[in-house]
């Protein structure tokens, strides 16, 4: 089974919150990449600190069978039951308010939070404190793992407070948090975006700080962009082209590289661009983090080396079905990268063998062959196939002077014609 | 005042000879001095006129008499002089009837009179030592000689313990016999001299003093009992010499205690830095008061203050700034500070620092608290370490011995530097810091070299680490921003000089210096400077040629590397340098041993300026826009073409020129073995520590920009070029091969494509003929002007009257004329400020400019 060295999990948790590692976890150990006791042990430190004390128990009789349940775990059930408990006396109040219905329609019709809080404290006996409650038990559900609770009581929140509040950015994060693990990606990435504001707004914090928090947001980000529809164009928007994320990537994680690297391979409308850009970053990180994905685009795009890129292309196949985020592209992935390597092809050559590429791309001759004949009807490739010769021949992209010169002096008169009327107006000033 | 006197009449003796009339002027200046000498001589000798000046009174009375008596010698004599000598004696008469009495005394017993004084003299020595010069210096003057020699001994005594007398009394005689350097000696001793001076002068008889040093010497060997007069005499003052010293700071019976001592300590350095205080004379009276204070076993405290006092006045020794301090108190000030720091440190409970005040000290029980900046001293020194260094030629043995002395630098730096982290704040931990990086950042360390190579694991301590260790807490800690940049610029250098180019150049790029180092401080500059050749030359060594040219390319292209880096001043064409300028580039100069070698770093960007321009030139031979990426390699190229007759080369630059001829022609073999071979071996390549490295990547280098300027160049005259045919002509693998053709074709830099089947290169017929060229050139121009109108009318100033004729007009000139658009550019601004009057003046201005 054996370590698998392309395994990131040890590189991102840092950057993770505690619940955030679970599903990390819950996909290693179905991929069976580490032992599993191993991963149990390590499963049962992260719940360590926090209330979900039935999974951990759970966690301990399979991992040590026949043994009893250790004692500080039972103590540790009973007081969060306890807490609960009072939790929710104490919370009684301030949801028989938002049960209201006129207060839900307020709630939904209201945009200022001042405003939408001196109403409640006006007509519903609301009282300031009550935020904090709200607050504080909002997080216990987070750490009992009722994430959508948690969501749901942060939304509250949130619509209450105002953005100054100490526990505002906090509460963000924790929301952010709880519609990860509830799986509700629409909302999540609107809390991403906000809490992007927030870090980006923060002039209060020290730079380091601010760096630390974008860190943590492009990790989580990644829960998000990997399984939102829209995710994989603004992976790219976000780390690629705003310097301060690229900056965060490049001196605290490039190891994000290469999920920045899939997005712009599977990325079908923006990638020349994209590409000379990731290409750029690339080379700069290569000596401080280099995986198959990184390599093959190095190998592609700088040492326009096709035979090293071939293999690297193999080895990305079993990186990405190891990787709990990119699992579920690889096949855009590998269809993705073999048209890269084609189109770079087809570029440099004016005539290729049809088995030469069948074995560039990793297929049967007669798949191939199917795959071009494909893509000429697709009018993607201005090509034509030498079926005697097995040839691909291309179509010549030589422009004849002529051409040249008349594509350049076209618009030229159109462009000066614009300009008289703006020219006259002055004149006859004059 | 003494000495003035004592000056005019040596001279006045010298003179003798001459005309009268200078004789004369000395006669009214010997006057004059003895008025003003006149206050202190009452006071300090009762009243009593100095025998050397009843002397020489006498002395010009019996000459002049002679000479008057001498009738035929005074016909002969010119007008002036005749004249000056008639004034002269009516004068001196004149003068003469106030000393009557005292020359006729002088006249009858001249031996008494100094006798006299002598007496005088045994009697004041107790309470008074000063008065020992003004002694009169008849025949009686040898036996008073010892006394000089007593203070001088005196000096050497509680000077250091470590020079013995014997060494002293040479050098004691030479001084006097090389009396007229000793303008620039100090007073105490000028004094003295120009009293054995005068005792020369007069009596001519050195033999006898030789005779006296001869004595004494064997007095010395006999011991202090010799029953000689005059070593009587010696022996007194020898006994005496502590003893003596002493009553003058405490008295026999005094007691010696903390605020007694403190304050003699700061009577003594009330003086300081006042005119005419004999900063030699404090030095040792503070030696002497440490000395008591060790004796007395007053405690460290009070011993640390009086050191402290003691570095300080060593350094106000020196007069001026700009100069090194002597090496002999170079010498001194190491060990004292050494002393100090070990006192510093055995003493835990004391706190030191420039924000206690001189009453908030305390130095007799703990916590003690003393006044003073143990940093600023150090720091001092290693300024002072670094103008001695300056001060020596930097290829002489000299240089060496005093570099030796480096060691022992880095060893207080160190030894403050644990001080301090126990002891001291952030910000002074940070300049000690900055000390200790300043000694270290430049010197080369095989360890870290092979650390950095993963020969040697990361754990072990190499200037590598310890570099990071404190430039990270300068980083952190340092509130001034001086302070970061240097460590920043250090670190850089460090990294760079040990191959880490990676993490040296992302330094650089985080650290945002090249937009403000034009702000900072000249030194800050030379080291940013530093930092960038070292970036260049580390860049060069990894294979990165771009990278290495435009970070040598801002210090070579005016051809100032050397001025830019300190490492030498360069003579100035336009104007001359003042003085005022010389010195103070002179004080910015980097010391020698800290060098970068000025040849290698021109070899290193002409070398990547070539890999960089050739291909570049070839590609572009016909583009009538090309732009130069390397002014100064141009310039060498130039050059050489200037030459009616080429040889073969000799110098590095010649090597490269050369070597790119090769490369234009394709002839890679040829270019690399005019690159590296013997020569360029010694000269250059040698130098880098992984040599072996550097010539494989440069060799590499050479065949693959090689390949491409032999497509560039030649690829007109071929329909198809086989790969395998020049992967063999250029020795590269085939995959090389492939990936440079494959890069040229994607970037579009040659017009061909690939054919796979046969592994060819087929070019594809595009080059225009002349025809078609140029009218792809017209076009461009065309576009041009199209985009520049539309840029004209976008910009709201231009945008008025003038301006719109001339845009009338220019389309119309742009056509008919074949200079470049950018004139128009240019003029435009111009044209438009001086005529904004009608549209008839511009159209000739126009034609007038043109045609």
């Amino acid at each position: 089974m054996g370590e698998n060295i392309y395994d990131l999990t040890s590189k991102l948790a840092p950057f993770l919150d505690r619940h955030l590692v679970f599903p990390l976890m819950e996909f290693l150990s179905v991929q069976k990449t580490y032992d599993e006791t191993d991963l149990r042990h390590a499963r049962l430190d992260i719940l360590s600190n926090t209330n979900m004390v039935d999974f951990a128990m759970d966690i301990f009789t399979t991992l040590y069978e026949g043994k009893e349940v250790s004692h500080e775990l039972i103590e540790q059930r009973s007081k969060v039951v306890s807490q609960l408990n009072s939790f929710q006396e104490e919370t009684d109040p301030i949801f028989k308010i938002f049960a209201e219905k006129e207060v839900q329609k307020q709630l939904q019709s209201s945009r200022d939070q001042q405003s939408l809080m001196n109403y409640l404290v006006e007509n519903h006996g609301f009282r300031p404190e009550m935020l904090d409650t709200l607050y504080t038990f909002a997080k216990f559900q987070y750490e009992c793992g009722n994430y959508s609770a948690a969501a749901d009581y942060l939304y509250l929140y949130r619509g209450l407070v105002p953005v100054t509040d100490k526990n505002f950015v906090v509460s963000l994060w924790g929301k952010l948090a709880s519609e990860i693990l509830t799986q509700n990606w629409e909302n999540a990435l609107e809390d991403l975006n906000r809490l992007k504001e927030a870090i980006d707004s923060g002039a209060s914090n020290s730079p380091l700080q601010v760096l630390q928090q974008r860190t943590w947001l492009i990790h989580w980000s990644l829960f998000v962009f990997f399984n939102h529809p829209k995710g994989r164009d603004l992976i790219i928007e976000m780390f690629l082209y705003q310097p301060s994320y690229l900056n965060a990537i490049q001196t605290m994680c490039p190891h994000v590289l290469r999920y920045l690297a899939t997005a712009v391979i599977i990325n079908k409308t923006s990638r020349r661009q994209a590409m000379r850009d990731l290409v750029r970053v690339i080379q700069q990180e290569m000596y401080a983090y280099a995986d198959p994905i990184t390599e093959f685009v190095a190998n592609l795009y700088v040492d326009f080396d096709f035979d090293a890129a071939q293999e690297k292309l193999k080895q990305c196949a079993t990186v990405l079905e190891n990787d709990f985020f990119l699992v579920a592209c690889q096949k855009d992935f590998i269809e993705n990268a073999r048209l890269m390597i084609f189109e770079l092809f087809c570029r440099i050559h004016q005539c290729i063998s049809i088995n030469m590429l069948a074995e560039k791309l990793n297929m049967t001759p007669k798949d191939a062959e199917k795959w071009i004949v494909n893509l000429i009807r697709q009018a993607k490739l201005d090509a034509k196939i030498d079926s005697k010769e097995g040839h691909v021949v291309m179509g010549t992209q030589a422009v004849s002077p002529y051409q040249q010169l008349i594509d350049k002096t076209k618009n030229l008169s159109f462009r000066t014609q614009i300009l008289i009327p703006l020219k006259g107006c002055c004149y006859t000033e004059e | 005042i003494v000495i003035i006197v004592i000056l005019y009449l040596s001279n006045l003796h010298n003179r003798c000879d001459l005309i009268f009339l200078s004789y004369f002027e000395g006669f009214e200046d010997l006057c004059k001095a003895y008025q003003k000498a006149l206050n202190v001589v009452k006071k300090e000798e009762g009243g009593k006129i100095p025998g050397f000046f009843l002397r020489c009174l006498v002395d010009l009375e019996d000459y002049i008499n002679q000479v008057w008596e001498d009738k035929d010698g005074r016909k002969n004599m010119s007008k002036n002089n005749a004249k000056s000598l008639t004034t002269l004696r009516q004068k001196l008469r004149k003068y003469t009837r106030d000393f009557e009495e005292e020359i006729r005394l002088f006249r009858e017993n001249p031996d008494a009179e100094d006798s006299d004084v002598e007496k005088d003299e045994v009697d004041e020595d107790d309470d008074d030592s000063v008065m020992d010069d003004d002694e009169p210096l008849g025949p009686a003057a040898f036996k008073k000689e010892p006394s000089i020699p007593k203070e001088e001994k005196k000096v050497v005594e509680s000077e250091s313990d470590l020079d013995s007398d014997e060494s002293d009394w040479p050098s004691d005689s030479d001084e006097t016999s090389s009396s007229s350097e000793d303008d620039r000696k100090i007073e105490g001793r000028t004094r003295e001299t120009f009293l054995k001076k005068k005792v020369d002068d007069l009596e001519g008889e050195k033999t006898k003093k030789e005779k006296i040093r001869d004595k004494r010497k064997t007095k010395k060997e006999k011991g202090e009992s010799d029953d000689d007069t005059k070593d009587g005499w010696q022996s007194v003052s020898k006994k005496a010499a502590i003893p003596r010293e002493k009553p003058k700071m405490f008295g026999k019976d005094d007691e010696v205690t903390i605020p007694a001592v403190v304050k003699k300590l700061s009577e003594i350095m009330a003086a300081r830095g006042k005119k005419g205080t004999d900063r030699k004379e404090q030095i040792e009276l503070l030696h002497e008061l440490f000395n008591i204070a060790k004796e007395n076993t007053l405690g460290l405290p009070v011993q640390i203050k009086i050191q402290f006092n003691l570095i300080m006045s060593i350094y106000d020794y020196n007069p001026s700034v700009s100069d090194p301090m002597k090496v002999d108190f170079w010498e001194k000030i190491l060990v004292k500070i050494d002393e100090l720091l070990d006192m510093l440190a055995i003493t835990p409970e004391l706190a030191i620092g420039e924000h206690i005040t001189e009453e908030s000290e305390s130095l007799e029980k703990p916590p003690y608290r003393v006044r003073g900046c143990v940093l600023t001293i150090v720091e001092r020194m290693d300024e002072e370490f670094i103008k001695l260094l300056k001060a020596c030629d930097a290829h002489s043995n000299e240089y060496v011995v005093r570099l030796r002395d480096e060691i022992q630098t880095c060893k207080i730096i160190d030894k403050l530097l644990q001080y301090e982290e126990e002891h001291g704040m952030p910000s002074d931990i940070c300049r000690i810091y900055l000390r200790k990086i300043e000694h270290l950042y430049y010197k080369y360390d095989k360890k870290a070299a092979k650390q950095v190579k993963g020969e040697l694991p990361e754990a072990e301590v190499t200037s590598l680490n310890e570099m990071d260790r404190l430039c990270k807490y300068i980083f952190v800690r340092d509130n001034t921003d001086r302070l970061r940049t240097r460590a920043v610029l250090c670190h850089i250098y460090h990294m760079s000089l040990h191959d880490k180019w990676y993490e040296a150049r992302d330094l650089m790029l985080m650290a945002h210096l090249q937009e403000t180092i034009q702000h900072s401080d000249l030194p800050t500059q030379i080291l940013y400077n530093r930092t960038m050749v070292q970036l260049g030359l580390c860049a060069f060594r990894h294979g990165n040629v771009k990278e290495a040219h435009n970070a040598l390319l801002d210090i070579q292209s005016g051809g100032r590397a050397k001025e830019l880096l300190a490492q030498g001043l360069l003579p100035q064409r336009q104007y001359e340098r003042t003085t005022e300028q010389e010195k103070q580039e002179k004080q910015r100069q980097i010391p020698f041993h800290q060098h970068i070698n000025l040849e290698m770093l021109e070899c290193v960007y002409l070398v990547s300026a070539m890999l960089i321009e050739i291909p570049y030139m070839a590609a572009h031979e016909f583009d009538a826009r090309r732009r130069m990426i390397s002014k100064s390699f141009h310039h060498q190229l130039k050059n050489s073409e200037r030459q009616s007759l080429v040889g073969p080369p000799e110098s590095m630059r010649e090597h490269v020129v050369a070597a790119s001829k090769a490369m234009r022609n394709g002839n890679w073999n040829l270019c690399r073995s005019l690159l590296l071979n013997d020569k360029m071996n010694a000269k250059v390549w040698d130098l880098f520590h992984e040599a072996e490295k550097v010539r494989l990547m440069l060799g590499r280098k050479i065949q693959e920009e090689s390949l491409r300027t032999y497509l560039f160049t030649y690829s007109h005259v071929y329909d198809s070029i086989s790969l395998v045919t020049l992967s063999e002509m250029f020795e590269l693998p085939y995959g090389t091969v492939h990936a440079i053709i494959s890069k040229l074709i994607i970037n579009e830099e040659i017009m061909a494509s690939l054919d796979e089947p046969t592994s060819c290169l087929v070019m594809h017929r595009t080059e225009p003929s002349s025809l078609q060229s140029l009218s792809l050139q017209l076009a461009d121009k065309l576009y041009n002007l199209v985009e520049n109108n539309e840029r004209i009318l976008d910009q709201k100033p231009f945008f008025s009257r003038g301006m719109q004729v001339i845009i009338r007009w220019f389309p119309f000139f742009s056509l008919c004329l074949p200079p470049e658009i950018k004139i128009f550019e240019k003029m435009l601004g111009p044209v438009w400020r001086c005529y904004s009057g009608g549209p008839q003046k511009i159209k000739k201005f126009c034609v007038y400019f043109f045609f």
